[in-house]
């Protein structure tokens, strides 16, 4: 009671001498929280229209001639050898042409002079809906193109390559703006602490000689830490969420964007966001402490 | 551990045995001190300038270790304990030092006050015994003054109060009445007698004959480190 009493006490005293400082770490902080949590939020969008769109995604091989059912058997277990898929659908010739005459709808008149197997038969492969069948798509389409009677083979390949190095790069991003975060909240906390204590060498050495216990001593830097860590990842988080909210009401209905359905993180990354910067400033500052304690 | 020792007669709050202290590179500030302070006792150290009394005070506290022989304070080996088992020793033992270490940018009553909020006494206690002491050095109007702003004489009564505040058992001195005149000495005496008194060891460094030279209390005298004399008292 009396020891959280002088804590507090300490804490504030620090807090009032050195505002200026502590204020500069922790926008320091909430800003490369920002940074982070931006890129990361943007990743997992994209993982999530990623998803959305290989609904859509399918792989078709068109073929020379219509496959028998044995032969239908061989080509289904030379496709599963590669990856197993959702599945696999074999498209007649006559097929092809009625699927077609629909699209057409009412223009289906100009198809009255063709003959009903002017399309070639094909299988249609839809692959598993997740990130790690999307990667391989390109390697899975060389492989198709290989299967006996094999003439062409189709999807969206442009665009899923495109989408899937951009992805790549926004990981990169990702794990380099955590870095930057981890850099910050360690060591521009720490290097404040330092600061903090440099100014009051002399009261701090005055404590030890009247008989203050190392936790008296390091609890109020801890406590200082700790708030640098929760109040710059809330800001940081606050910040970001705004910009999100002004993002989704200006662009929404606008075409494009709403294929993907933009959501927030978690309440569980939210939590391990603010979490983590917590711990890594406290940590950042025991750093700090215990090298004055040392000596 | 115990060794053998002729038992003192009362028991020892300060056995110092075959101490030496050497400042690198080649100061000797104190060599092979022997004495015992009995608890309860007013002891005093006097000595030239420069003859060690500040070192040996120094020790005494553990802000120095020893280069040689033995310090126990009520019956600790004090170099040899570290962490909170040094700050609650620390707690007992409240060192008036003669540079004063106050925080300038502080008030008087909180100095004083900070000896006691590192033994979480409470608040309200702190503040009646702050009071209680400024009272008896006469020093109530100076309460809510920074000691940066205070004359030596006072920064030096206040630095005294701190030592004293939280009742320790073991009070070390050092020239506690240096920038004092005659009424203020009698009332810092006075408060020390007082706490020998209640118990208290009290160790007093000066260079002021006034305030021992008609004493029944031992007197130490240092000499370039050594121990020049020791008079045997006629308080028991
Ligand atoms: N940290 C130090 N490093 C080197 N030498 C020191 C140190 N502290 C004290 N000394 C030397 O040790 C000797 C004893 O110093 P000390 O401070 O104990 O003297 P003192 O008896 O308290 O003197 P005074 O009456 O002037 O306060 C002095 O010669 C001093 O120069
Ligand atoms: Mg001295």
């Amino acid at each position: 009671m009396n020891f959280w009493f002088s804590v507090l006490r300490q804490t504030g005293r620090n807090l009032r001498q050195t505002w200026p400082t502590q204020f500069m770490t922790c926008l320091t902080v909430s800003l490369s929280v920002l940074i982070f949590s931006f890129f990361y939020l943007v990743y997992l969008n994209m993982l999530t229209a990623g998803d959305k769109v290989s609904d859509d995604l399918r792989l078709v091989v068109f073929l020379e001639d219509e496959p028998g059912p044995e032969m239908q058997e061989q080509l289904r277990n030379k496709i599963t050898q590669f990856d197993p898929v959702q599945e696999i659908k074999f498209i007649s010739k006559k097929e092809a042409y009625d699927r077609f005459a629909e699209q057409l709808g009412d223009n289906r008149e100009v198809l009255t002079d063709m003959p009903t197997d002017f399309l070639p038969p094909s299988i249609e492969v839809i692959p598993f809906k997740n990130f790690r069948s999307l990667k391989q798509i390109k390697l899975f389409a060389d492989y198709l193109a290989t299967i006996p009677g094999s003439q062409k083979v189709q999807y969206g390949q442009k665009w899923v390559e495109r989408f899937y190095s951009f992805t790549q790069l926004l990981s990169i991003i990702v794990l380099l703006s955590g870095l930057l975060l981890f850099l910050t909240a360690s060591f521009m906390v720490a290097s404040t602490i330092r600061l903090t204590i440099f100014g009051r060498q002399e009261e701090l050495e005055l404590l030890k000689l009247v008989g203050a216990t190392n936790n008296y001593i390091r609890t109020p830097f801890l406590l200082e830490g700790l708030m640098q860590g929760f109040l710059g990842s809330f800001l940081g988080l606050t910040a970001l969420y705004t910009l999100f909210q002004w993002f989704i009401r200006h662009f929404s209905g606008a075409g494009f964007l709403d294929i993907i359905p933009f959501s927030f993180f978690s309440p569980g990354i939210i939590a391990t966001i603010l979490l983590a910067s917590i711990a890594l400033c406290t940590i950042g500052s025991y750093t700090s402490m215990q090298k004055f304690l040392r000596v | 551990m115990t060794t053998t020792r002729p038992a003192p007669s009362r028991t020892a709050m300060i056995e110092i045995i075959k101490v030496s202290k050497e400042y690198p590179p080649h100061m000797t500030a104190l060599s092979d001190i022997s004495v015992s302070v009995a608890s309860g006792e007013m002891f005093f150290v006097i000595g030239k300038s420069g003859a060690g009394k500040t070192t040996l005070l120094k020790l005494l506290c553990n802000m120095e270790r020893p280069s040689n022989g033995l310090i126990e304070v009520a019956g600790m080996n004090i170099n040899q304990i570290t962490g909170n088992k040094l700050a609650k020793l620390r707690q007992r033992v409240g060192m008036a030092y003669q540079d004063f270490r106050l925080l300038a940018d502080r008030t008087v009553a909180e100095n004083i006050a900070i000896s006691m909020e590192v033994s979480y006494k409470k608040p309200q206690i702190i503040s009646e015994r702050v009071k209680s002491l400024l009272a008896q050095l006469q020093l109530e109007d100076k309460h809510d003054d920074l000691t940066g702003n205070l004359s030596r004489g006072e920064q030096q009564r206040v630095a005294l109060a701190r030592a004293v505040a939280n009742s320790p058992t073991l009070i070390l001195v050092d020239e506690p009445t240096g920038n004092l005149d005659a009424i203020s000495t009698a009332q810092v005496m006075d408060l020390l007698s007082k706490c020998t008194l209640s118990g208290a060891t009290v160790v007093i460094v000066t260079h002021d004959d006034a305030i021992y030279r008609h004493t029944h209390h031992r007197v130490m005298k240092l000499d370039q480190g050594r121990i020049a004399a020791l008079s045997q008292g006629n308080h028991i």
